[in-house]
């Protein structure tokens, strides 16, 4: 397991032949380190003493090249070290992560996701740094040493003696100055985490903060860390520096008795000057190997520590394996037996007691009882979610306990009660489960994976086909992709028109040249047409010096700024203080990624006149006027005034750009597709009103239609399975992100299949198909055990079990259980019936 | 269409030149289960919920539906029926101004009546979805909430006994709801 591993084994499991290069290079270079010393002793022993200037020329070139090629090498080991400690700690962090993410959801429970997150990112990054230096820096630094102290004793043994003699000091003292460093930085490791779950749980409950007003009480708990902190780094730092700077004197104190021995033995005699020269040089190049031996040492020393604590910290053994040391796989049928079955936490609070039941493959149990009994906990033991205490639950005869996490994700689909949608498209996260069984990310393993076929089935079977329609039918098309599709696009639009038009009047804002379009943008408004000129683009206008000049001369420029203004003070009203979700701004102007810059700029033009705004802030107030949607953005109302002026300049924007700049602007011909609008505005050449479910509903039925007939509708469906759902999948209703949910458990085709209450966000109708689908496709296929929260889906199941407090009180058919009149009997009739 | 206009604004609204949020956030200050709360989270409730316009007969929910709405007559009247066997039975009336369904925004019940449009009716609709999405943002609300929702069912008893309990002794048996 990593946490078991010593920082050293990263060391050792790094890449040897970079570790061998690196020694090479290391050799090499405290060989170029000893020749400036004896060029020094030559050029003035020999050289000048002997006054030859050939010589001094040779000697003075070698010294050059030792010194350049020192210093070449010296880079080359920093790189290869730097690459090696990066490596090390790219490695560091994947394997932990892995390590993290199998570890029991009771660790969870406790754990803050900030410690997690800085253990990962930053407390292990001394660790990389020292797994770099770990080879390179002892070895070059004490070779090095070895090299010039052995250069000493050759020039004078007496005086390198000498030289010595402080050594043994700095080396007994420093490590005690260092084993109180290391304490204090425990501490700060400790204290940092600290403070890194304060901040998140502050920053979790800030709206308490806020309702409450307790900013007071809040920096005064966080102030207590900080200054907690405060003196453990400045005693940490304290112990470090007194460490260097003991270091440090004892060297300097090297010369003053080289200086007075060395001097002495000169004015005797016996000591040539050159030798002196070169011994002072040598004893100063001591210096920075010792220093740096001793910077290593701390690295070290921290490393160690802060490596140390993050592993005890995710000391925990995951509960199963991952996968079967032979990498087998079982595959079972499905019959679950339960036999005793407890599960217990923390001071004997029994949430499951002697729970027996059997099923057969293919069977189907409904688990039923008020909340808290224990239903949604036992279908979780069930799928090794939660580890039961006691008793038995085997799947065909094999222990869940026992199983590895690679035989329950092929044999068990959980359905949870609030299932997680992750960060990707539609597609990836319908094929998320089949995905997770693949061996390998390899394209070979890939073709494994579901169709397109099998993934629309099951799109329509848990009833999220017309939603992701939807989204196909939200596509905007580039003007030079879909050629074929486009021109059927354009049929359908015809057909549309001729036998919907009237019709669906109510529902749909249809492009009129004559009326304001309520539900297009002002600058859709203004241009009426496609763009063929890059410069005409809806996005590109703002910018768009001729388009610019135009509102000018229209007189609707001011108007269209004091629109934004108005915009961007009612955006920042309403959202100002909410959190980036896109829930929120689906009907602001203004996304998500702009709102802290519009924010700032209603700060800094607070009070001031129109004319006063400068430049810049009067262009990102027209550039949101612009994107201007009355239909959508219904925060401002836009005034009748405006509204004509802008269906005037319309007209007179048409004339200009045909005169001026023709053909960079196509007006709206039911002939033409309009490569800036989607789909769906392309087929109904106008625009939906508004997104209420009945509307969409009435538009949505003609448009299926239509596709069927033109033999489209899958190719749409499948632009809309790459609709991006956002992080956490925001971007989805409740009931769409359970339907991907149920769908992708689906695909996965699982013999057994655990429903956690898994339709509770879905409509009546919804609901009511799953639970067809149950009763058809999946009986005697999967074993199905099914959490439901209501009474009415349950007759279709084979057995039914009512839980109270932890226990299976009646279990049966549900005509059994009826008739006995007992606990379901209640629960039916009771006073709940409607619930 | 072209007199349609983009949204259901009454005429009233649009002389005042109040957008439709504005509006919006005036309805939720006079509804009473809302009125109590602070304006950030009105604001919110205000900007998040939608105009749905019924035509007469239109069915706005159906009995036995778990749609979790609550609705506010802004023009417009609309039937409560209550559906027994193939009779349908209409129970009352809501007219402009009416707030309906409040319960069903904080529990998952199925309805126990029909509401169907009497004639062109315009609603402000608040869905489950956005309510919950308020409360996190804004979660000191809920207990004001809860508690003008307690003290609704409690007045609606404390009227009944007092209007109709003497009188009624088939009624008596089915009293109590105020002390669930």
């Amino acid at each position: 397991m990593i946490t078991k591993r010593p920082l050293f084994y990263w060391v050792k499991t790094g890449s040897m032949k970079l570790q061998i290069l690196l020694l090479i290079v290391i050799v090499v270079t405290v060989g170029a380190r000893v020749v400036p010393l004896e060029m020094q002793k030559n050029i003035v022993n020999k050289a000048i003493a002997m006054r030859r200037v050939d010589l001094l020329f040779m000697y003075c070139w070698l010294y050059l090249a030792a010194v350049v090629l020192a210093g070449g090498l010296k880079y080359a080991s920093a790189v290869l070290q730097t690459y090696i400690g990066q490596e090390a700690l790219s490695r560091i962090r994947k394997e932990l992560y892995a390590h993290i993410l199998t570890l029991p959801h009771d660790f969870f429970r406790k754990a803050s996701s900030g410690m997690i997150v800085s253990a990962l990112v930053t407390e292990v990054a001394t660790a990389g740094e020292f797994v770099g230096q770990a080879v390179a820096v002892p070895l070059t630094n004490l070779l090095t040493l070895i090299a010039f102290a052995a250069y000493m004793f050759y020039l004078n043994p007496l005086m390198a003696l000498l030289s010595f003699v402080t050594y043994p000091i700095v080396i007994i003292i420093v490590p005690r100055l260092q084993a109180r460093s290391n304490r204090a930085n425990k501490q700060r490791v400790d204290t940092t985490r600290k403070i890194s779950s304060k901040i998140g749980e502050t920053i979790t409950g800030i709206h308490e903060v806020h309702a409450n007003g307790s900013y007071r009480i809040e920096n005064r708990k966080y102030g207590g860390y900080v200054d907690q902190l405060f003196k453990i780094r400045v005693i940490w730092i304290l112990y470090k520096q007194g460490a260097k700077a003991l270091n440090s004197f004892f060297q300097n104190l090297g010369p003053f008795i080289l200086f007075l021995v060395g001097g002495w033995l000169a004015i005797n005699g016996r000591f040539d000057l050159g030798a002196l020269v070169a011994f002072l040089s040598a004893y100063e190049k001591l210096y920075d190997p010792w220093k740096e031996l001793m910077d290593f040492y701390q690295i070290y020393q921290d490393a160690h520590v802060s490596y140390g604590r993050i592993m005890e910290y995710f000391d925990v053994a995951p509960p199963h394996l991952l996968e079967a040391p032979d990498g087998k796989v079982q595959q079972f049928e499905g019959t679950i037996s339960v036999k005793d079955v407890s599960f217990t936490v923390g001071n004997n609070i029994n949430l499951l007691k002697q729970i027996n039941l059997e099923l057969k493959p293919g069977n189907q149990l409904a688990l039923v009882g008020f909340s808290g009994s224990g239903k949604s906990t036992l279908a979780q033991c069930i799928a090794q979610l939660y580890d039961y205490t006691g008793g038995s639950i085997r799947i065909d005869g094999a222990e869940v306990f026992e199983l590895t996490k690679k035989d329950v994700a092929r044999n068990i689909g959980v359905v949870a009660q609030a299932p997680y949608i992750f960060d990707g498209t539609i597609r990836e996260n319908l094929l998320y489960s089949c995905e997770a069984l693949l061996d390998s990310d390899s394209p070979e393993e890939k073709e494994k994976l579901p169709g397109l076929d099998e993934m629309i089935q099951v799109m329509q079977q848990v009833g999220i086909f017309v939603d992701v329609l939807r989204f196909g039918l939200n596509k905007v098309i580039a003007a030079d992709q879909e050629k074929e599709l486009v021109q059927k696009l354009i049929r359908i639009r015809h057909n549309f028109r001729k036998e919907f038009g009237e019709e669906l009047e109510e529902y749909v804002e249809f492009f009129d040249l004559r009326s304001y379009l309520y539900f297009s943008t002002v600058a859709a408004n203004l241009t009426f047409g496609n763009p063929n000129a890059d410069e005409f683009a809806l996005e590109q206008l703002p910018s768009n010096a001729y388009f610019l000049d135009f509102l000018d001369r229209a007189q609707i420029k001011n108007p269209l700024v004091n629109l934004g203004r108005e915009l961007t003070e009612q955006a920042v009203d309403i959202l100002g203080n909410l959190p980036p979700d896109e829930a929120f701004f689906q009907n602001s102007p203004i996304s998500i990624d702009e709102f802290d810059d519009y924010k700032a700029l209603i700060l800094r033009t607070k009070g001031l006149r129109l004319h006063e705004i400068s430049d810049e802030d009067r262009h990102m107030l027209l550039r949101l006027a612009l994107r201007f949607v009355p239909g959508i953005h219904k925060m401002v109302g836009l005034p009748k005034m405006l509204e004509n002026l802008l269906l005037d300049s319309r007209h007179m924007f048409m004339g200009t750009v045909a005169k001026d700049r023709p053909g960079a602007v196509a007006f709206y011909r039911m002939d033409d597709y309009i490569h800036t609008q989607t789909v769906l505005d392309n087929i109904l050449f106008g625009k939906p009103r508004g997104d209420q479910p009945k509307a969409q509903d009435q538009v949505n039925q003609r448009i299926i239609q239509l596709l069927i007939e033109e033999d489209l509708l899958e190719r749409v469906v499948e632009i809309g399975m790459n609709f991006a759902v956002g992080t956490k999948g925001d971007r989805l209703s409740g009931g769409q992100k359970q339907k991907l949910a149920i769908g992708r458990i689906f695909l996965k085709k699982p013999p057994v299949l655990i429903m956690d209450e898994a339709t509770s966000a879905l409509d009546n109708r919804s609901q009511q198909r799953i639970q067809n689908l149950l009763e058809t496709k999946w009986k005697g296929k999967s074993t199905v055990i099914s959490v439901v929260h209501r009474l009415d889906t349950i007759k279709g199941f084979d057995k039914v079990a009512v839980m109270k407090s932890g226990k299976i009180m009646e279990i049966g058919s549900y005509e059994e259980l009826i008739a006995r009149k007992g606990l379901l009997y209640e629960l039916v009739h009771g006073a709940r019936a409607g619930a | 269409m072209q007199e349609r206009g983009y949204c259901m604004n009454s005429f009233t609204e649009q002389e005042q030149g109040l957008s439709e949020y504005q509006a919006n956030l005036e309805i939720f200050m006079q509804v009473p289960l809302f009125s109590g709360l602070p304006l950030d989270p009105l604001k919110l409730l205000a900007y998040l919920s939608t105009r749905e316009s019924y035509k007469a007969d239109e069915v706005i929910f159906q009995q036995g539906e778990v749609d979790g709405n609550a609705y506010f007559i802004i023009t417009g009247k609309a039937r409560l029926i209550l559906d027994e066997n193939d009779s349908k039975k209409v129970i009352k009336e809501y007219g402009e101004g009416d707030f309906i369904g409040g319960l069903s925004l904080f529990c998952r019940t199925k309805r126990l009546f029909s509401l169907q449009a009497a004639a062109k009716t315009v609603c402000l609709v608040l869905t489950r979805e956005k309510l919950e999405k308020t409360l996190e943002q804004f979660p000191g609300i809920t207990r004001k909430i809860l508690e003008e929702i307690l003290a609704t069912v409690y007045q609606w008893e404390f009227r009944f006994v007092t209007e109709y309990g003497r009188n009624c002794s088939s009624c008596l048996g089915a009293l109590g709801v105020s002390l669930v």
